[in-house]
């Protein structure tokens, strides 16, 4: 014990890291990150004039109610879908062999890290009218005319899919890794079928995984910008691109901040729902 | 293992095949641009009827192109070494330091991440009109910093994190000063998470498009808002060149951060 004494370190001998060591960061993103959203918050109830006429405004107007509706639609069918196709990718990399998985991940990574601007244009030529994907459904004999993919939420969707993937397969797979496989073999050995050993034993254990990748997903889709401006037409326009055409082009600032605050409202209580539902930590 | 996989019965193949289909999904996009911008047609046919390196000729030769290139390169850089910066301090403080609130301000750092960004972009792009620091390179990088940060902060606090605190104290010990044992013990071990944390900030400046078409004037664009902007009017094959680029970069950043991870794991 006495010895153990000797050695410790005299406190101030340390340097001691406390709140001094963050202030560089927290001036940096008050100045840059929330000053500037608070006077766009401001600006939502200033501009033109004091008072929520902007809310108000936006909240009557049915073409608003259809941007709206179109957002909260395409965010429900790519959550869904993402969903859907994820949940097998997953589970596939948790049960095969690193090798397989290991190049599975690559080219998961790889899609998530490519920029952008990029694969959409991809999207965007693979679904012109005589693009690639038109064609080949004509050559199979599933359509006989091309059909529009650009332009409308089809293409919106598909699109944001293929962005979204990833973004759900990496909390699917921490969660079904956490699984204890003997739980499995406990409930086959109990005489379940194997639909029953997914339906019952796997599908509940993953929920967390489920709920967490899915309120993710569905969060991002609803601010996404750049794939719905590029895949969409006007007709089928979304919250983020009604957000930055009113800033932009119309220089509505009052009606594009209070759009933007709808927006950021809805995203915060998600995330908060998030965070309540699976702990702060899981979100580090 | 899950269910082992021949325990499965037909559902094994399901899963195999809709797993082959999704990868294929995610590849196809990345595959079908880099022939693209290899083939010859003006009109973007597939397959192409010939072959050529002209896109890529033409995005060397032309002076927006390549500007486009340097200020997407510098801003990326300077982001970069200011997120490491910030961020290094930063994460100090919110892994080691004892003070009230430290939870709130390290939910605090990485909040960028989670405001949606054409929300923040239309705030910078008013902030920035009224400081008048609009498409200008300062603005730039200070709207990148905003979201390169958190990455730089996640991934240096991650690694201190798990660095065992004692050896630092150990070092002192053995008569080094603070700043000597942080310098030569506490910086060298965690220098895999400081790498990870400057190539992600890099990349997630160097990727930033959103942001990018708000502060961008037609002198200062960076090469996602050019791509961007060129897209609007015209899918030229030029951008199917740049593109693959792109993701050519993408890869060697990719294999580097996947090298760093296999030897910090030795």
């Amino acid at each position: 014990m006495e010895s153990a004494k000797a050695f410790r370190v005299p406190r101030r001998a340390l340097w001691r890291a406390g709140a001094r060591e963050a202030s560089p960061a927290f001036l940096f993103l008050f100045l840059v990150f929330v000053v500037p959203l608070s006077s766009l918050l401001l600006r939502s109830v200033t501009d033109p004039v004091l008072g929520f006429g902007n809310y108000e405004h936006l909240l009557s107007d049915l073409t608003y109610g259809r941007v709206l509706l179109n957002t909260f639609m395409v965010a429900t069918v790519v959550t869904i879908v993402t969903l859907l196709l994820g949940y097998p990718v997953a589970w596939l990399l948790v049960i095969l062999p690193t090798r397989v998985s290991r190049w599975m991940l690559a080219i998961i990574l790889l899609s998530m890290w490519t920029n952008l601007v990029a694969r959409t244009y991809a999207w965007l030529v693979l679904f012109q009218r005589t693009g690639v994907i038109n064609r080949m459904l004509m050559e199979i004999g599933l359509i006989d005319t091309p059909i529009p993919l650009i332009g409308n939420l089809a293409g919106v969707t598909i699109g944001m899919t293929y962005i979204m993937l990833p973004f759900i397969v990496f909390p699917l797979q921490s969660s079904l890794a956490a699984i204890d496989p003997a739980i499995m073999q406990v409930a086959a050995i109990s005489g379940a079928r194997p639909y029953q050993v997914f339906f019952r034993v796997l599908l509940p254990l993953s929920l967390n995984g489920i709920c967490a990748g899915g309120l993710m997903v569905f969060v991002m889709a609803l601010g996404y910008y750049i794939t719905p401006a590029l895949l969409g037409g006007t007709s089928t326009m979304m919250l983020a691109e009604l957000i930055a055409v009113q800033v932009q082009s119309l220089l509505n600032w009052g009606l594009g901040s209070a759009a933007a605050f709808i927006l950021l409202a809805v995203t915060l209580a998600l995330y908060a729902l998030y965070a309540r539902g699976l702990g702060l930590g899981r979100i580090r | 293992m899950l269910l082992s996989p021949n325990r499965m019965g037909g559902g094994r193949f399901v899963l195999y095949t809709i797993g082959a289909l999704v990868m294929a999904f995610l590849l196809l996009p990345i595959i079908f641009i880099a022939a693209l911008s290899f083939g010859d047609s003006r009109w973007l046919q597939f397959p192409p009827p010939g072959w050529t390196l002209q896109w890529y000729r033409d995005v060397l030769y032309d002076p927006r192109w390549i500007d486009s290139i340097l200020v997407s390169a510098k801003v990326g850089l300077v982001v970069m070494v200011l997120a490491v910066l910030l961020g290094l301090p930063a994460s100090f403080a919110v892994v080691r330091g004892r003070f009230f609130g430290r939870e709130v301000l390290r939910a605090f750092f990485i909040s960028p991440m989670i405001v949606p960004l054409v929300i923040l972009a239309i705030a910078l792009y008013g902030f920035f009109l009224r400081v008048g620091v609009n498409g200008s390179f300062l603005g730039f990088v200070a709207g990148h910093l905003v979201i390169a940060l958190p990455f730089s902060i996640i991934c240096i606090s991650n690694a201190l994190e798990t660095f065992d605190e004692s050896i630092e104290r150990a070092a002192v010990i053995c008569g080094a000063s603070p700043a000597q044992a942080i310098w030569r013990i506490t910086l060298p071990s965690i220098r895999s998470g400081i790498l990870a944390g400057a190539l992600f900030s890099f990349l997630a400046s160097w990727d930033e498009v959103v942001i990018g078409i708000f502060l961008a004037s037609p002198e200062l664009q960076t090469l996602p808002v050019r791509m961007w902007s060129t897209l609007r009017n015209d899918l030229t094959p030029v951008v199917a060149a740049v593109s693959t680029l792109l993701i050519a970069m993408t890869i060697v950043i990719l294999a580097v951060v996947a090298i760093i991870r296999r030897d910090r794991a030795r």
